[in-house]
């Protein structure tokens, strides 16, 4: 992420902190976030030291553009702006994972007339209530990154729809919809891979 | 007004027949989503909790989306990585500080 995008995002007066006030801001307001920052870059990358480099990487642009970051506003979507930056710019060009997948062609499909006869209503509850947290956790890994995302940004972190429309650069009708298409595709994996395990089996 | 009001009205619109049954059961679970989501307003919340206590299979699809989604969330949750030991600390050697 550049300095111009960091400063352009937020639209807000640069900030003059002294050493002292940005050590405060950077233990108070942006170290109490690791663990969420942890995992949203383990998520994102499915290595522990890939997803440790983009923390650090994170924390390190974050500290370095803390002027542009306003004191008492909310550290943590700031944070994970930053975060999910570095993964598109940077990091994903140079780790192992797979090329983005085109979500515009994903969103597609799933406006189209054919895409409600693929979307899985028949998922039962209780076929969701025998699965062990490892098996949805691979469900939700197993969708493309961008719907992923919002999955992991809005039911694990709690962020609003107004938050992750900054967070992600999207306008908020996109959240609510591209939201809905990933719960979507998380509910066809787990229906598959409920299939596939002989969960659906009437007790 | 909040952003999906008039998305909201249109949307509830065309979930119903005229004779006020749910017959698009995706666009309603879309508008499900929104409820759990808090991201309704006050004026489609009421709207809408006056149709599911109304109408069984509104109320149903809402059920039943409602629990699906917490008991994805839960299991997702206690799926949480440990942090590394070192990581914190290696942030703030990495700053100076």
């Amino acid at each position: 992420m550049s300095e111009d995008v960091l400063q352009d995002e937020q639209e807000v007066q640069r900030q003059n902190y002294s050493e002292k006030e940005k050590t405060e801001i950077f233990d108070s307001e942006f170290m109490p976030h690791v663990d969420s920052m942890y995992n949203f870059g383990y998520r994102l990358t499915f290595d522990e030291d890939d997803a440790k480099d983009l923390v650090q990487d994170t924390y390190l642009k974050a500290f370095r553009f803390i002027n542009s970051f306003q004191r008492g506003t909310n550290a943590k979507a700031w944070l994970f702006r930053i975060l999910k930056n570095s993964f598109i710019n940077e990091f994903r060009k140079k780790s192992k994972q797979p090329a983005k997948v085109d979500y515009n062609e994903v969103e597609q499909f799933y406006n189209s007339d054919d895409a409600g006869e693929n979307i899985t209503t028949d998922l039962r509850v209780e076929t969701v209530q025998h699965m062990i947290g490892d098996e949805i956790s691979g469900a939700l890994n197993g969708i493309p990154v961008d719907f992923r995302t919002v999955i992991i940004l809005s039911d694990l972190e709690g962020f609003t729809y107004e938050e992750m429309s900054k967070i992600l650069d999207i306008p908020i009708g996109t959240v609510r919809s591209r939201l809905h298409r990933a719960r979507n595709m998380l509910k066809e994996k787990l229906a598959g891979y409920a299939k596939e395990m002989g969960y659906n089996k009437e007790d | 007004m909040s952003e999906f009001s008039d998305w909201f009205k249109d949307t509830f619109k065309n979930c119903y027949c005229d004779k006020g049954n749910l017959v698009n059961e995706e666009q309603f679970s879309e508008i499900v989503q929104l409820v759990l989501d808090n991201e309704a307003d006050e004026e489609s919340l009421a709207i809408f909790q006056q149709k599911i206590s109304t109408c069984v299979k509104s109320n149903f699809t809402y059920e039943k989306e409602k629990c699906m989604r917490e008991e994805i969330q839960k299991k997702l949750a206690t799926y949480d990585k440990e942090i590394p030991n070192d990581l914190a600390q290696m942030i703030r050697k990495s700053v100076n500080l």
